[in-house]
Parts: structure tokens; C-alpha cells; sequence
């Protein structure tokens, strides 16, 4: 199937089998590895992009699916994506790093919704982005941080 | 992912014909792609009802009317649902993770699967997908139901709950019914705890007034992101109290306030959640007041 | 510099081992007392944290060269079981296919991965290399392979009742254990069950080779670069300096990823056969049936202890779930090696079991044993009448109680006094309440090892732009040990650590570094560092000596400038390197052997306090009191980070996380992120986290590990407070709502 997509601000057209995921398509097709794919079944949250805004598991969305859309990944770059880059780096807000690409997306969601969010609202928005290493609290406070700073 | 078709029509008709031929209906997808990953449901075919013009939510009156294909986020932030009918916010809000909440559709969330370990194993045919035995029910049903009968699954809807105790309605492309009888026991000749026929799916949900007092209460496995263990609706329209739980049973059931847990025996393994299920139920009444 | 061959013991998890190194002579001086460690000691920010924030850091699963074959295992979905039917030709047949792979195939010099009699579900069976993922899949399922199914054991007693271990029991015994425990005053039985925790490590283990003419390239997610090369040479019959393995980065691996794994011999069999590279990614499902497990122990423990409290002796037995493989980890440890006790028996049967092979998983034996045994002593000192930290108080040992050695360094009374303080402690029974919401506060103590050892080398280089570069033989699995590294070097040099790069992750580029585990890393490569930067600062600071005519003892380098002491020159540093033109300094380091008779370890104390819903059976852990002594802390922004992941991971385990094998089937039924709870953001604790060690002084640089020690303690206190919140003890983890509510008798 013919899809065209907006990522991070530059036009593709691809040519992808219907079944494929968008996170698979990013990753393979235009060698976007980025975005991390840990569990492959919307449990984790690690493939987390921007759909047209909204914070979407790349493993479950078809990229046949988003033709006409607005993808942003982790590999953009944005004021607030900057801002989020230099907070997660200030609060340790990683170890391994495999789940941070997902947890910035979700964390460019919220605050593009919610630019002050409470401490109570970073934790409802960030609890689909999994990290096995326990970095959570250097997250809560690069985003906390990075709302600030904005 | 295993290949499949993939449709995406822009026209109702053209989406019942493709799911009358066995195509397999799609809202967000997170609930349906994981099952034809494992091949819980064989399909070659997806429709995607996402291009239909069925999303929205329109206040009117006292009531609501939310398209089939909102996605669960849109219905947890819109003000009025927030305002009239803090219950079915509070559940959408209780929805999977935020990922999921901003994918998955109301219709979609009305009509997943039952969570059981054994329908979802890759490798174990149950008696809810066409075989012979109930593995939970001589397993591991520490998490099931506690309504006893061929399947002891749990429905997981947390907005089937909530929108149950509203009196909802379903509107499907067929016909209209209240939401409560969208739902029955799958039965030895047809394993399926929806009554949609072929080519039959939803289009939106109503609800006709608001109460005077609504809630969800959920307990899961941890803080966040997790399907309920046992999630209780209340709602009051003057004295008149309702109350609706998931985890409970394999459909979305109505409860006794008087005593929620009546004819919910459970087995030994899942006793304890009589005793939860008594918890919120008393916690949802006192929340809605009376 | 001269080198020279010794003889040096390091306890690796439990397990001793004596080495032979070759280290050089190390007259980098200590640091003074009182005298700045800059940057050493303060915070540092991950210097990959670009890398990791942009999406371009690559991982083993990232890893994609022209022509690249992807890789699909088929699995049993049987326990136990025998292949009877297997169409390989019909795999082969499948268009995209390039390579197959049966039962009893491999590399030729071991065994080989794949197997017609599984022995889990899981188990690997055949692999099918193909152009795209989907021909794999479609390869795969070509295989239709029949089984005969057979009987399977799916728990620890069946196991143990059909006497079908991995390894012989064995028992330990010191002093007169039967003697004591009959003439003791006080005597408590106690038991407790964990069950199998899963690594879920979020990058999968995997593997990408590429096989040429001239050599062997294996990306690798692995903690042991290293033994991964030994592993694959060794198999393959080639020379270690003919492989190469490669971890840029790497997502995790909790104990789970020594070695190359199958993957790594799976995907190097693929490329040779098919001449093209291969990639072989678990996926989650996969990880959480074939990738390990910590495993689940039933123990028992039969305290007899004076009437005051002290400890007289103790029987306990730990049977051991080891599923098809691993090593008994050492779940007694803590009963043998904690508190003074003289007398002893200790019975430690593995147990097999069809399911997976078992891994080590951070602090693996000693968390579990904490668990039991940390409680049980709280059920002695509530049968004594004491509180619970002066019973630990009561039982401290000033030498290791097995070998009467003195301990290198041990500030474990300091950290009781500490996180008493920090959690007020005092204050306790006053947190109950008698409402629906009970509240608890429990402590435990921590003890492993973590003095690191030979072998390690580092090689530090400085050229004209005086950007330098570190180089080590190791990996970083996340914990921050490159950014470390940086530190060090960045003191001796000074040099900010952020304008220095770390190279590490590459078999080819130094010699031997350390595996990323036991708690030995960093106290492993620190010294090795450290040495390596000061032979380029003593080059460096020679120069300038010639150049600026003061007594290189007079200079010294800081902030990028080098300046004499009384202050009247500074000049940037590139003054000096300025000239090196195309050439470079360079210095390299190794570990020396740590201190003969004497014991290396790490200890500490945490409390926990927690609430539990006595109507929902909900338990929030509130609060955490971490303190520990690690010796000299590096990098106190990553070591913060160590703990709140190790309490992290606890507290999934204290409250969550629990492997279901369905007894029907004998097939794990919550093999998924879903079913299989980990912690979210959402379940963090307030954590105080403190470090009350000194340097320690027998160890260069005074550097103990810390992967490990704040995993441990957690769990026993959060079981020792949630017994004071309900005055009920629970004796199975994890405390699920379940569990809460059955044990207040719903």
C-alpha cells in the first residue's frame, strides 16, 4: 500500500505490506532505530511516537493506518524536545536508555497538553512507559523540570 | 506480525459487506492485533472503521451520545462527561495505559475480549475459543471469575461497567438495544460473549440523562496500568442506586447493592475477590451518597 | 612500567575464584584525606546522555548491515516432550529462507542449542534464517513439528519428591548445631516461599553475526564482552583474536546476559552457513520463557537463640527451583555470613523442574535468602521482646563468621544508626493506626560482596586538542559505569569528565575488562583508570615542566589549564598537547589484587515503610531509608540511581512480580508485560538514600560495588513492616491483594 507520512516535519512515501507496523516500518524501512520495540503487544510503552499529537504504541499501529499523518519520534527535534533532552540528562532520568525514547514522546505529549502538570499527572501520564532499570524518579523530575523551564 | 489484509472504508455498507465475508472489525486495534498476532483469532482480513465518521461526542439534553469510534482519552477529557457523569470519566481514565486510552475506541473497549491467561496463551486452545476445556477452572484462576459456569473468564470493560449503571444504550448498524444486552454467556454452540451477528458493529453508545451521582472504583495489580481486578460502577438517580462490576464475571455484570456479591461464589483460589468485591462496592455507594 | 604475573582471589557472586593476572605496577598515589577529589565524589551527569536522548545510541537489536538475515526459533509449547516430526526440507522450501537449523545443530565445538527433547516450554527446537521476518515466521511454521508429549514437574515439591536435582544437595555444617539447638532458650521455626521473578530486561537478548573470511563479528547485548569472545572461539574453534564482539549499548540485563547466549551461537552457525549476517532477536515472550528466571526457593529456618536475643545456632534448608539449568545460588548466605552465630547447618537442594534454565538476577540467591531470613530474625526478636534493629545490633560480627577474616572496611552499625535516624525509627508504633489503612515500618540488613578484582586494564590517550579518550574491556549494561570511568580520569587530568570519551563495548580495542555484574565493575576497572590518567598527567605534567621550567612536583592540572601550585602560571593544557602534532600520550592501568587475608564486602540497612488497605488488601510502599556502605561513592548521581532501581526491582518482587506455571500444562501462562506486573511510575516510593562508608583502605581508590546491595534488603523490609502494620506475618512474596486478603482470612 502507497503511504504517505509527515516525520518529524519531513514528508516519506512508502510502500509497505498492510500488516506491518508503524515501529517496524520506522525501524527497518527508513532506519529509524530510535524507536525501540521491547515487547511488540502495547504492553510497555518503549515504542511510544506521536500520532497527529497524540502518544501512540508504534508496535500496534499499522502504518498502512496513519496515511495523510504527523509522526514525531524521538529522533526530531523540538524546542520542547530539547528542553526534555536536557532535563533527562540533569535528573538521570535514564540507565539503560532503551525505554527513553518512548518515555520523552509520552513526556512531549503531556507537556504539549499540559504544559504545568501536577506531579500527580506526570505519574498518570508517563505510567505506560515501562523502565525495568527503576529510573522513574529522575523522569518524574526532568518532566517536572522541563515544564518549568518552558 | 502475522500478514493480513487490511481495509479502511469510508463507507458503512462497504464495512459490513467486507466483515460478513469474515473480515475482522477494528477500532485502536490494541485489543484485536495482539489477538491475531497469537492466533487467538485467525483472520486474513481487518477492517478498520476508524474512516467512517463515527467519532465524536454530542451533549444533548440530559443525555450523551459518544461515537463508536472516540477514542477513550477524548471521553476522559471531554468537560461535559467530566462534569455530568464523573463515573464513566472515572473509567475511562482507568483504561489500560495512556497509550491504549488514546488509541482504543469506545466501541472497541465495549466489545474486547475476556481476560484469562488461558484464552490469551498462544499455545492452549480453551473452551471460549472452540476447544474442550475450561484450563482455568483445573489451573491457575487466581485472578478469575467468581461466577461459576463453562468459562470463568473476566470481562474487562471498565466503561461497560460504568455505562451500564447510566442505562446506556448501543446502537450498532442494525439495531438498538441497551448496552446490557449487547453482552450474553457464550454458549457450546457459539463461543462469543456478544450478540453482534456478521457484519454488525457499533456505532455508538447513548445515554439518556445524567444521574445524580455516579464513580468507578478499581483495584488492579499495581498503582497504574492495569486491567481491574475488580472494578466497581455505582450511579444514583434519586434514591434509585445502581451498581455494575467487571472481574467479576465473563460479561459486564449488574450487582445488588444490597449485596453485591450474591451469586458470586467464586472458587477457592478466587475468594478473596468476594471480599474486594465487597470492599468498593461499599466504597462506590458511599461515594454516590444514600 | 614493569609487569608482573599474580596470584589473586575474587568472589564472584558467592563463588570464589583464583586468577593469575598480569598487572603493572601502580604508583598512582591515593587520595589525601581532606584533599579535594574533584570530580570524583560529586555528581556527573551521564556522558552518553545525547546518545540516549536522540535515539542514536545503538543497541544489538539496532544493528543492521546490507544483506542481513533475520533469525526465528521454534519453540516447544510442550513441558516436556519429545519431537517426532520435524520438516526442515519444507522450511527450507519457503521462498525467502536462506538457512536452517535442526536438533543437534550448532557450532561444531558445543553443544548445540537446539533440541528434539524439550524439557520446557520454550525450549528451542530449530531456527529459520530468512530475508525478512515474515519468511522466517513463514519458515517456521513450515517446520509442522508433531510431539509426543510426556510427564513434566512444575513445582519445587514435586521436584523435590521425585528426588530429581540439578546438582547433589549439599550441606554445611559449623560448630554443633543439634546440640545447640536443643540446649537453646528460645527457638523459633519459621518459613518462607519466593517465587521465580523474570528479568524482563527491556532490550531483548540478542545477537547480530556477521561471519567473513578473515573473522568473526558478534554484536552482542551482553555484560561480558569477553566471555562472550571465549564462548564463541571456543565453540566455533577459532582463535579469540579471529572474534570480535561488540556492545555499544545495551538495554539492560539484570544477570540475565553473561555470555553470548544461543542467540550469539545460533546467529554465528547462521552466518557461516549462509554467508551473510544474521540477526536473532528474542522476543518477549521468548524472554520470559528461555532467558531466565531468578529463581524460586522454599525455605525453612530454625532459629535457637539465647533469651536475650543472641543467636546460638541455626538449621535452615532452601530448596531451590532451578528449572533445567544454572547454579544454586546461594540462598543461605545470608544465615551464614550476616550475624555472628557459631553454629550451623545449612541443606541447599537444586531442584529441576521443566521449565527454563534459571539465570542470576541482581544479588541472586542472597535477595531470596535475605527475604527468609531477615524476617524470621524479626519473628525471634518479637518472641525475645527486642526491637528488631537491636537485635541486629545484638548479632553483628566485627569478622566474617565462616573464616574469622577481618572485613577490609564494614560500616553496617554506623548504618543502622543512620537510617533509624532517617526514618524515625523510634516513632514506629505510632504509624499503625486501627482503621481500614494500617501503616508499618520494617528494616533489614544488607550484606555481599563487591571488591571487584584483576583482571582489568584501561588505556588513557591525549592528543593535540586535549580531548582524551578512556578505553576499557567492558560493557556498560546502563548502570553508568562508562560515565564513571570519565569521572576518574577527568580528576587526574582535569579535564571536564563531559569533554572525555569513553570507549568500552568492543573486544578489539584492550584487553580484558570486567563483566558487567557482581557488584564488580566499577571496583574492578576504577583503580585501572585511575593509574592509566595518572601516567598521562605525569607525562603531561613532564612537558610542561621542560616547557615552562617549574618542577613538574610544583604543577598540577585542573579545569583544562595546567598551573603551578604557587599560583603564577596557568596555561591551557593544549599549551602542552599543542604539540604533539600526530602523536599522542598515552598511559595504561590495571587492577592490582585485592588484600590477602582479609574480607571485601558491602553492607547496609534499609527501612521501609509501607500502608496496606485491609479492605482491598493494596500495599503502597510510602518510603524507603537506603543506607549503605559501598566505600568511596564515584559518581553520587548515578550510585542514587542504582538504588532506586534496586529498590525498584524489589519492591516489583516484595509486591507483583511472580512467574505463573499453569500445573495442568506445566506452560508459563503470564509469559507477557501484561499479565507479568512490573513497577510503573506510578509505584515509586519517597527513597532517602545515604552512603555511610568510608574510602575503603585496604582497596585502591577505596571503591566497593553497589549493582547489587540495594536490591537486597527491600523486600525483607517491606515483609517486616507490613507484619507490624498487621501484626500477621505473610510468608510467600509477592504480598498481592490476594495474599493480603487470604492472610486477614477472606
Amino acid at each position: 500500500m502507497q503511504v504517505r507520512l509527515t516525520i518529524n516535519g519531513q514528508p516519506h512515501e512508502l510502500d509497505v505490506a498492510p500488516h506491518r507496523s508503524l515501529a517496524d516500518v520506522l525501524r527497518t524501512d527508513l532506519a529509524m532505530t530510535g524507536t525501540k520495540v521491547a515487547c511488540a503487544e502495547g504492553t510497555c510503552g518503549s515504542c511510544t511516537v506521536l500520532l497527529d499529537g497524540r502518544a501512540v504504541l508504534s508496535c500496534l499501529t499499522f502504518a498502512s493506518a496513519c496515511d495523510s499523518s504527523k509522526v514525531a519520534t524521538v529522533e526530531g527535534s523540538t524546542p520542547l524536545l530539547e528542553r526534555l533532552r536536557d532535563a533527562f540528562t540533569a535528573h538521570d532520568g535514564f540507565q539503560c536508555g532503551f525505554c527513553t525514547p518512548g518515555q520523552l514522546m509520552s513526556a512531549v505529549a503531556l507537556l504539549q497538553r499540559t504544559p504545568r502538570p501536577s506531579r500527580a499527572e506526570i505519574r498518570t501520564a508517563m505510567a505506560g512507559n515501562l523502565c525495568r532499570c527503576g529510573a522513574y524518579e529522575g523522569i518524574e523530575q526532568a518532566v517536572a523540570a522541563a515544564a518549568e523551564a518552558g | 506480525m502475522r500478514a493480513f489484509g487490511y481495509a479502511r472504508p469510508a463507507d458503512a455498507g462497504e464495512a459490513a459487506a467486507l466483515l460478513r465475508a469474515g473480515a475482522r472489525a477494528m477500532g485502536g486495534g490494541t485489543d484485536l492485533l495482539t489477538q491475531l498476532d497469537r492466533g487467538i483469532l485467525p483472520a486474513d482480513e481487518v477492517v478498520d472503521l476508524r474512516a467512517l465518521g463515527l467519532s465524536g461526542i454530542e451533549h444533548d439534553g440530559g443525555g450523551v451520545r459518544i461515537g463508536a469510534t472516540t477514542s477513550v482519552a477524548d471521553v476522559e477529557r471531554d468537560a461535559g462527561i467530566g462534569e455530568r457523569f464523573p463515573g464513566l470519566r472515572q473509567a475511562a481514565g482507568a483504561v489500560g495505559s495512556p497509550q491504549l486510552r488514546e488509541m482504543g475506541t469506545v466501541g472497541g473497549n465495549l466489545c474486547q475480549q475476556v481476560r484469562c491467561w488461558y484464552f490469551r496463551h498462544p499455545d492452549l486452545q480453551c473452551w471460549l475459543r472452540g476447544g474442550e476445556t475450561c484450563y482455568a477452572q483445573i489451573g491457575d484462576h487466581r485472578k478469575h471469575g467468581l461466577e461459576p459456569g463453562d468459562c470463568i473468564s473476566v470481562a474487562p470493560s471498565d466503561l461497560a461497567a460504568a455505562l451500564l449503571v447510566l442505562d446506556a444504550e448501543v446502537e450498532t448498524t442494525g439495531r438498538r438495544m441497551p448496552l446490557a444486552d449487547l453482552y450474553r454467556k457464550a454458549t457450546a454452540e457459539r463461543r462469543s460473549t456478544l450478540v453482534l451477528e456478521p457484519g454488525e458493529f457499533l456505532t455508538a453508545v447513548e445515554v439518556p440523562r445524567a444521574p445524580d451521582a455516579s464513580t468507578y472504583v478499581i483495584a488492579g495489580e499495581r498503582a497504574a496500568w492495569s486491567f481491574a481486578l475488580v472494578g466497581v460502577a455505582a450511579a444514583r438517580f434519586g434514591d434509585d442506586v445502581r451498581m455494575a462490576a467487571i472481574g467479576v464475571s465473563n460479561l459486564p455484570r449488574p450487582l445488588d447493592p444490597d449485596d453485591p456479591a450474591a451469586g458470586l461464589p467464586g472458587l477457592e483460589m478466587t475468594r478473596w475477590k468476594r471480599r474486594l468485591l465487597e470492599t468498593l462496592a461499599s466504597d462506590a455507594r458511599a461515594a454516590v451518597g444514600r | 612500567m614493569t609487569a608482573k604475573l599474580v596470584k589473586t582471589e575474587a568472589v564472584v557472586e558467592g563463588r570464589t575464584e583464583v586468577r593469575w593476572t598480569l598487572v603493572e605496577e601502580d604508583d598512582t598515589p591515593e587520595f589525601e584525606d581532606g584533599a579535594p577529589t574533584r570530580p570524583v565524589g560529586e555528581p556527573t551527569p551521564r556522558i552518553s546522555a545525547r546518545a540516549r536522548t536522540t535515539g542514536s545510541a545503538r543497541y544489538t537489536v539496532d544493528v543492521a548491515l546490507p544483506g542481513l538475515l533475520e533469525a526465528v526459533v521454534l519453540r516447544s509449547p510442550h513441558a516436556n516432550a519429545r519431537v517426532t516430526s520435524l520438516d526442515l526440507d519444507a522450511a527450507r522450501a519457503v521462498p525467502g529462507v536462506r538457512c536452517v537449523l535442526g536438533p543437534g545443530e550448532g557450532p561444531e565445538h558445543a553443544g548445540s542449542p537446539l533440541t528434539d527433547a524439550p524439557a520446557f516450554a520454550g525450549a528451542a527446537i530449530a531456527v529459520v534464517a530468512a530475508d525478512t521476518p515474515d519468511a522466517a515466521e513463514a519458515g517456521v511454521a513450515a517446520l509442522a513439528p508433531e510431539y509426543e508429549v510426556l510427564g513434566f514437574v512444575s513445582t519445587i515439591d514435586d521436584g523435590f519428591e521425585k528426588q530429581d536435582f540439578l546438582e547433589e544437595p549439599t550441606e554445611h555444617v559449623r560448630g554443633d548445631p543439634d546440640a545447640a539447638l536443643s540446649a537453646a532458650e528460645v527457638t523459633v521455626e519459621a518459613s518462607y516461599a519466593v517465587p521465580a521473578q523474570l528479568h524482563n530486561s527491556l532490550e531483548p537478548h540478542a545477537a547480530v553475526a556477521d561471519w567473513r573470511e578473515d573473522g568473526l563479528t558478534v554484536w552482542s547485548s551482553t555484560q561480558a564482552i569477553f566471555d562472550a569472545r571465549s564462548t564463541i572461539a571456543d565453540a566455533f574453534g577459532l582463535e579469540p583474536d579471529q572474534v570480535r564482539i561488540i556492545c555499544e549499548f545495551m538495554g539492560g540485563g539484570f544477570g540475565s546476559k553473561f555470555g553470548v547466549g544461543p542467540q550469539g551461537l545460533l546467529a554465528a552457525e547462521l552466518s557461516r552457513r549462509a554467508r551473510r549476517p544474521v540477526r536473532l532477536v528474542n522476543s518477549r515472550r521468548e524472554e520470559n520463557l528461555a532467558a531466565g528466571f531468578r529463581t524460586p526457593a522454599k525455605m525453612d529456618y530454625t532459629i535457637g537463640a539465647s533469651r536475650d536475643g543472641r543467636l546460638e545456632a541455626v538449621e535452615a534448608t532452601a530448596m531451590i527451583g532451578m528449572g533445567t539449568g544454572g547454579w544454586p545460588f546461594p540462598v543461605l548466605e545470608p544465615v551464614k555470613s550476616v550475624y555472628a552465630c557459631p553454629n550451623l547447618r545449612l541443606m541447599t537442594a537444586p531442584v529441576r523442574m521443566n521449565l527454563g534454565p534459571s539465570a542470576a538476577f541482581r544479588a541472586p540467591g542472597v535477595m531470596e535468602g535475605t527475604f527468609g531470613f531477615e524476617q524470621a530474625l524479626d519473628e525471634l526478636a518479637e518472641k525475645v521482646g527486642i526491637d528488631p534493629i537491636e537485635i541486629r545490633r545484638l548479632n553483628h560480627t566485627e569478622n566474617d563468621p565462616e573464616s574469622g577474616k577481618p572485613y577490609t572496611s564494614k560500616g553496617l552499625l554506623k548504618a543502622y544508626e543512620r537510617a533509624a535516624e532517617l526514618a524515625g525509627w523510634e516513632g514506629r508504633d505510632g504509624l499503625r493506626g486501627d482503621g481500614r489503612v494500617r501503616r508499618g515500618m520494617g528494616v533489614a540488613s544488607q550484606y555481599w560482596w563487591g571488591a571487584g578484582g584483576p583482571p582489568a586494564y584501561a588505556e588513557v590517550r591525549i592528543g593535540k586538542s586535549a580531548r582524551p579518550t578512556v578505553t576499557v574491556g567492558l560493557q556498560d549494561l546502563g548502570t553508568g559505569t562508562m560515565t564513571a570511568c570519565a569521572v576518574i580520569a577527568s580528576e587526574r587530568l582535569g579535564i571536564p569528565a563531559g569533554e572525555i570519551t569513553v570507549h568500552a563495548g568492543d573486544t578489539s580495542r584492550i584487553g580484558h575488562g570486567p563483566a558487567s555484574g557482581g557488584s564488580m565493575t566499577l571496583a574492578s576497572i576504577a583503580p585501572a583508570v585511575r593509574m592509566a590518567a595518572h601516567s598521562v598527567r605525569t607525562d603531561i605534567l613532564g612537558l610542561a615542566a621542560d616547557m615552562f621550567e617549574i618542577a613538574a612536583s610544583d604543577l598540577t592540572l585542573e579545569d583544562g589549564e595546567i598551573r603551578s601550585v604557587d599560583g603564577t602560571l596557568r596555561e591551557p593544557v593544549t599549551e602542552v598537547t599543542g604539540k604533539l602534532g600526530n602523536a599522542w600520550i598515552s598511559g595504561s592501568g590495571s587492577r592490582g589484587p585485592n588484600p590477602d587475608g582479609m574480607n571485601v564486602n558491602t553492607f547496609g540497612c534499609q527501612i521501609a515503610q509501607i500502608a496496606v488497605d485491609t479492605g482491598t488488601g493494596a500495599v503502597t510502599v510510602e518510603r524507603v531509608v537506603a543506607v549503605h556502605d559501598i566505600g568511596r561513592v564515584v559518581n553520587p548521581m548515578g550510585a542514587r540511581s542504582q538504588v532506586m532501581g534496586g529498590v525498584l526491582q524489589a519492591i516489583g518482587f516484595a509486591l507483583m512480580e511472580e512467574r505463573v506455571v499453569d500445573p495442568t500444562t506445566g506452560t508459563v501462562v503470564n509469559a507477557g508485560l501484561e499479565d507479568y506486573k512490573v513497577p510503573t511510575i506510578a509505584d515509586v516510593p519517597e527513597v532517602v538514600c545515604e552512603f555511610v562508608g568510608d574510602p575503603d583502605p585496604h582497596l585502591r581508590m577505596g571503591v566497593k560495588g553497589l549493582g547489587e546491595p540495594p536490591i537486597i534488603p527491600t523486600a525483607a523490609a517491606i515483609g517486616n513492616a507490613l507484619a507490624h502494620a498487621l501484626g500477621v506475618r505473610l510468608r510467600e512474596a509477592p504480598y498481592t491483594p490476594r495474599r493480603v486478603l487470604e492472610a486477614l482470612g477472606a
